[in-house]
């Protein structure tokens, strides 16, 4: 099954066990009580977290291209459910972040991704609600403090990973 | 008047800019309980945590933990009205304390700015804060108008809720803190099945339709138990079953309809401050609230 494994894959899920919560991983025993649990895999058979589980256990990276991965609520009712507390949707964003460099990520998470790193939010300030603040009589924000972002994040490269990456997705935007 | 209760505000992006008005009644109500929330503009995005943990998740780590030494700097607790932002923010507090690896590792970069984060700071939702801090007590000596006769179904939300080690929520599958405060405000709280299913919001930007399916059924199952209305605390939810509400039920049955309220409208109208509610209803509610409200005075 998993007959194409590679130096890439061992080294893939040497890093989800580094991660924090990454480990429990290893706690799993396939009892798929987490694919009972998930609210996505009672509306698509094809959604199972049983066996992406099984798929990382087995080192096999090909979960990350998956666009599957990103049909995970993060709802954690899996987690909830695991006898063996699996951080399971902590353990799918490992793989979601490993998809990023070959484009297995929504616009709209890039979209996001690049507001926060460039203005501190992930939503555009107009004029017209700055005024509906003012006149509920709500106080004025200030403006977050971008260069101190970009000063802790320089050493993880973030910024120009995200700038680089085209989304293999259609562009569904936020608004 | 004794002095008042302060907490640090950390606002978000999507309630101050997005939906200005659960901000604003939150804080008439928490006026009127004596509680002041006092924001410092050296907060950013929290960042938010259904898409971009998966693009970077050590730099949401970063961002979150820079957040979490803003807060640090002050000796009082921190308040999210936001449940995306409360969850950032806890899950990234609860593992700076558990984690040395991941502590030392971050306040290496934050150490560039000249912050640190230890962990220690307390994160509160605003049920933390109206049902374990202020108590059900105080709040009912403030309920002018009881909604009475109004029946209300309550929509937590997964991440006000979840990882519960972090959320300090008083339960993961079967939370109760809503529920007291919708009978103090003296509505009755109503249970319908799968009362923690997510809303499907934060698969809208990979796949719109199963997002939109999964609202629906959460909405039917609210229906099916004869509620008045909704009430809810995260902004996301609210913008999913209100917002988008006509939309979801296209999946399903388009026929019909349930009023959404915020936590924050619901506590107002029963502390006597409907033209707070009502000023911004039309703005901000696509379900009409009018019919709720006939029925409160009807009850009254």
């Amino acid at each position: 099954m998993t007959s194409s494994r590679t130096s890439s894959d061992l080294a893939f899920r040497e890093w989800i066990l580094q991660q924090p919560e990454g480990f429990t991983l290893l706690r799993c025993y396939q009892c798929g009580r987490c694919t009972s649990a998930c609210p996505v895999a009672a509306i698509d058979m094809s959604f199972n977290p049983r066996l992406f589980l099984e798929k990382l256990i087995l080192a096999d990276e090909s979960l990350a291209e998956e666009r599957l991965i990103w049909t995970c609520l993060t709802c954690e009712q899996c987690e909830v459910r695991c006898p063996e507390h699996v951080k399971i949707p902590e353990i799918l964003v490992l793989a979601k972040v490993r998809g990023l460099v070959s484009g297995n990520t929504p616009q709209t998470a890039l979209d996001r991704a690049r507001a926060i790193l460039s203005q501190g939010r992930t939503i555009l300030v107009s004029e017209p609600m700055l005024k509906t603040r003012e006149k509920m009589g709500l106080p004025d924000l200030g403006e977050p403090p971008t260069q101190q972002l970009i000063k802790i994040l320089k050493d993880l490269g973030t910024a120009e990973r995200v700038q680089s990456i085209e989304s293999r997705y259609g562009g569904v935007g936020d608004e | 008047m004794s002095k008042s209760i302060q907490y640090t505000y950390f606002p978000g992006c999507t309630i101050p800019f997005r939906l200005p008005h659960f901000e604003l009644t939150m804080r008439e109500v928490l006026k009127k309980l004596n509680v002041e929330l006092v924001t410092d503009e050296a907060h950013s995005c929290c960042p938010e945590p259904t898409t971009f943990p998966g693009v970077d998740i050590e730099a949401w780590f970063t961002v979150g933990a820079r957040n979490i030494a803003v807060s640090e700097s002050y000796n009082r607790d921190t308040v999210a009205l936001c449940s995306g932002c409360f969850h950032t923010l806890s899950v990234v507090k609860h593992t700076l304390h558990s984690d040395d690896a991941i502590r030392e590792r971050v306040n290496k970069r934050l150490k560039k700015i000249g912050m640190q984060a230890t962990g220690e700071v307390a994160v509160k939702n605003i049920l933390h804060v109206l049902h374990e801090d202020i108590g059900l007590k105080r709040i009912a000596k403030e309920i002018t108008n009881p909604l009475k006769g109004l029946s209300i179904a309550s929509h937590y939300g997964c991440h006000l809720v979840r990882p519960i080690e972090a959320t300090l929520m008083d339960d993961a599958e079967n939370p109760r803190w809503m529920e007291d405060i919708i009978s103090v405000v003296g509505a009755e709280p109503v249970d319908y099945k799968d009362k923690m299913a997510c809303c499907g919001a934060p698969i809208g930007p990979s796949d719109e339709d199963k997002s939109f399916k999964i609202t629906a059924k959460k909405l039917r199952k609210i229906a099916d138990s004869g509620a008045d209305a909704i009430v809810l605390i995260c902004p996301t939810c609210y913008t999913q079953l209100e917002m988008q509400q006509k939309k979801a039920l296209e999946y399903l049955d388009p026929d019909f309809n349930i009023p959404v309220l915020y936590l924050g409208e619901m506590l107002a109208l029963a502390m006597g401050m409907k033209d707070v509610v009502i000023e911004n209803s039309r703005r901000y509610h696509r379900v009409k609230i009018q019919p709720l409200l006939e029925k409160m005075e009807a009850g009254e």
